[in-house]
């Protein structure tokens, strides 16, 4: 095989046409939680719908989900905020009335339930952890 | 003048009718009311439900129960039904051979063949080893793809790999080569290590060729014909997944196995047979038809039938004070079924569907503590209480009251525990059945067929129609429409199949399509309604002839379902009669019709012209 391990799954991030007209769900996020970033990528990338990420400069994760999910052509939107709250949002929803909300530790699940948002499966459960 | 409350007290459901009775024996019927038997009907457990169904009928009314004349009681006989489930097939997995779940996202396409290898000793593997790679919890998708690159570098074949995460597609996407991958193996531990093992997954949209087939398992590992006998029950379990793993262990063996379900003995007036419960449902009611009228009937002890039919008989004979051994069941009706059952020793809870027989089975007695339930409900509501005639003849009297209706008349009583069947032609007196099996037993056979675990969440699948959340605004019902809704819908019903309640939405959790849900519920209800609609009213028919029954009347809370009564219609349509859900007075609908009855019949005994008229 000649490509390259794991290149052209998730839809290249930053600017250029060819980068935003693609389908997409938007990931917007403070930089630094890098972790996270992994962790909903994974998510998406395992339910095999394409994602690119952006940095955003400020807002709660409600916010910035909103404005991804309407930055996005699948309508579909991620928002990570400071505190390590994520937040999923779809175009058509209230900006208020998010269609998910967790915490950072639970990124993957979150992530794979953006993409099944998009792609219309009934969304998995968060793993069930013990304390807090 | 004089205010009187006609009361029925059901299996499950206790109804009033308040009526004002002139001199003349004219009625004026001012409401209905209803609500939960409390206690077992025909005992005086039924006092708090009696006396709240009165008062909620005098307040509809708007009359005062110090003007009560009198309370009518129905001939209320204690009726118990029971329900048992005996499963009659079972499927064992020893030494764990085979992964039969269908992961939403599994990675990779084609099959692979290897030696199972957990994934810390891949770096042991030598070069040209054909092997399965094994990860469990905990591995990180990167570590795993970058292992088994790196063993394929060194020349190892890495064939495929079982992993424990939902992490298929990252595992494959991140190889040079890529392979077969089934994830979410929830015991991936006891995946037996060094032993050969096959793992496939199909394109999307379509299923597994190889390991569903006997001789694809076969061919993957060489086997005999004697062999390829053993392996055929994994390569059925497998039919229709997207993906699957076989191990084959030396003394690996699925069962595929027969359970001894028990004995039923059932005796008639004129002969007693025995049937065994595994024979199944047409068989057990052959049986029954050719010792019918049945006497009484015994299951064989340590079976769920044996002690369902015992406990039937010790609750009627406490209740009663009558001697155990004097108790007969009265009627058992017996019903297909197949339960999702946890498949034992599966690696990932794989569930394999597995017959059984259900059966219901009812007593009834006519030595109900009557005169006793009176005395109380006199002192409970302060007035006069009678206790009126036989509920047959009350049905069939209140259904009467439906508009469009004449002798000879028949009526089918849908209840929750009983299928109760009464006829009256012109002249010749009632002749009325009680049949086991009813509403209760349809939502048993949905909870258990769909493996819902949830009573609750089957009654309302049977009540109410289905619909698929399409997106967070609209809905497509059963039948193909389209509703939408302006404040978004919950996220757990989000593509989900959803029961549409009165309550409200309801998600149901489970993996199965609108389509399956549907043709459950359709069937459960045909299997138990039509059944024992036919049963019944061939039993009370003059000589057995159904055609000569002029008008068929549908009652009971089931009549109120909304296919129930087209399925009788249909299945009773090829006789000739006029069959429909009954409107007890022009508009109390299937319900109210012995309440009714009851203060007709007090009417006209007080005069010999009633008319009725609905208030
Ligand atoms: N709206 C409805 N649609 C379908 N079934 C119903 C409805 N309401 C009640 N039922 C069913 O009717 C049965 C009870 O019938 P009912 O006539 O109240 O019983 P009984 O005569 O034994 O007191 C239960 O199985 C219940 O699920
Ligand atoms: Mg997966």
């Amino acid at each position: 095989m000649d490509r390259e391990p794991h290149s052209g799954r998730a839809a290249e991030s930053g600017p250029g046409p060819t980068g935003r007209n693609r389908p997409a769900v938007v990931v917007l996020c403070r930089p630094g939680n890098l972790h996270c970033l992994r962790e909903l990528g994974a998510g998406m990338e395992e339910e095999g719908v394409p994602f690119r990420t952006e940095d955003a400069t400020g807002g709660s994760a409600v916010e910035l989900a909103f404005a991804a999910a309407q930055a996005s052509n699948l309508d579909v939107g991620v928002g990570v905020d400071d505190a390590g709250s994520v937040c999923v949002h779809h175009a058509k929803l209230p900006p208020d009335m998010p269609a998910l909300a967790g915490r950072a530790a639970d990124a993957r699940t979150l992530g794979h339930n953006a993409a099944r948002l998009v792609v219309g499966i009934p969304f998995k459960d968060a793993p069930v952890r013990t304390g807090q | 003048m004089s205010l009187v409350v006609g009361v029925d007290i059901g299996n499950s459901t206790t109804e009033a009718c308040a009526a004002e009775i002139g001199e003349d024996g004219q009625v004026t019927y001012l409401s209905a009311a209803l609500g939960r038997t409390s206690g077992v009907k025909g005992t005086t457990a039924n006092v708090p439900g009696v006396v709240e169904v009165v008062r909620g009928a005098l307040a509809a009314a708007g009359r005062d129960p110090a003007d009560v004349q009198a309370v009518l009681v129905n001939e209320a006989t204690p009726v118990i039904s029971g329900l048992a489930m005996e499963t009659i097939t079972e499927t064992i997995i020893t030494e764990s051979t085979m992964i039969g779940h269908n992961p939403d996202t599994p990675g990779g396409v084609g099959l692979g063949v290897g030696t199972t290898v957990a994934f810390a000793e891949l770096p042991g593997c030598a070069p040209d080893d054909a092997v399965i790679c094994v990860a469990g919890a905990g591995t990180d998708f990167e570590d795993v793809a970058a292992g088994i690159n790196a063993a394929t570098a060194r020349g190892v074949r890495v064939a495929g790999a079982v992993v424990r995460a939902d992490d298929a597609n990252l595992i494959v996407n991140r190889l040079r080569e890529p392979i077969p991958v089934v994830d979410e193996v929830t015991l991936v531990d006891r995946v037996p290590l060094g032993m050969p093992a096959a793992v496939e997954v199909a394109e999307q949209g379509r299923t597994i060729r190889t390991l569903s087939n006997s001789y694809g398992i076969a061919t993957v590992f060489g086997l005999d014909p004697d062999q390829t006998r053993l392996i055929a029950p994994v390569a059925r379990a497998l039919v229709g997944n997207r993906s699957a793993v076989v191990v084959r262990t030396p003394a690996g063996d699925i069962t595929d196995r027969r359970i001894a379900a028990g004995g039923l003995t059932l005796i008639g007036e004129r002969a007693k047979r025995s049937v065994d419960m595994d024979a199944g449902a047409e068989e057990i009611m052959e049986t029954l038809r050719r010792v019918q009228p049945l006497v009484d009937a015994d299951g064989e002890p340590g079976t769920h039938v044996g002690g369902m039919l015992a406990r039937v008989r010790d609750t009627m004979a406490d209740l009663t004070a009558m001697p155990r051994d004097a108790v007969r069941i009265q009627d058992v009706l017996a019903v297909d079924t197949f339960v999702p059952q946890r498949v034992t020793g599966g690696l990932a809870g794989e569930f394999a569907l597995e017959n059984a027989v259900a059966l219901a089975a009812m007593v009834r007695t006519s030595k109900g503590p009557m005169e006793l339930l009176a005395a109380r409900l006199r002192e409970a509501l302060g007035t006069e209480v009678l206790i009126g005639g036989v509920e047959a003849d009350m049905a069939l009297l209140g259904a009467l009251t439906t508009p469009g209706t004449a002798k000879p008349v028949a009526i089918l009583d849908l209840g929750g525990g009983s299928t109760d069947a009464a006829v009256a032609m012109e002249d010749a007196e009632v002749r009325s059945v009680h049949l086991a099996g009813a509403g209760d037993l349809v939502t048993s056979l949905i909870d258990s067929e769909l493996g819902l675990e949830s009573r609750e969440l089957a009654e309302e699948i049977k009540k109410f129609p289905l619909a698929k959340a399409e997106s967070f605004f609209h809905i497509r019902m059963e039948d193909g429409t389209v509703r939408f809704f302006d404040e978004p819908l919950p996220a757990e019903a989000f593509a989900r199949v959803v029961v549409l309640a009165d309550a409200g939405m309801q998600p149901i959790r489970t993996r199965h399509g609108v389509e399956k849900i549907r043709q459950v519920r359709r069937s459960a209800k045909r299997r138990v309604f039509v059944t024992n609609a036919l049963r019944a009213l061939e039993q009370v028919a003059p000589a057995g002839d159904i055609r000569r029954i002029g008008f068929l009347v549908v009652l009971g809370g089931a009549a109120l379902d909304f296919e129930i009564p087209d399925m009788i219609a249909e299945a009773v349509s090829e006789f000739g009669i006029v069959s429909g859900t009954g409107n007890v007075r022009g508009c109390e609908g299937p319900r109210n019709a012995v309440a009714t009855g009851l203060v007709a019949r007090h009417a006209s005994a007080r005069a010999t012209c009633a008319a009725v008229r609905c208030g």
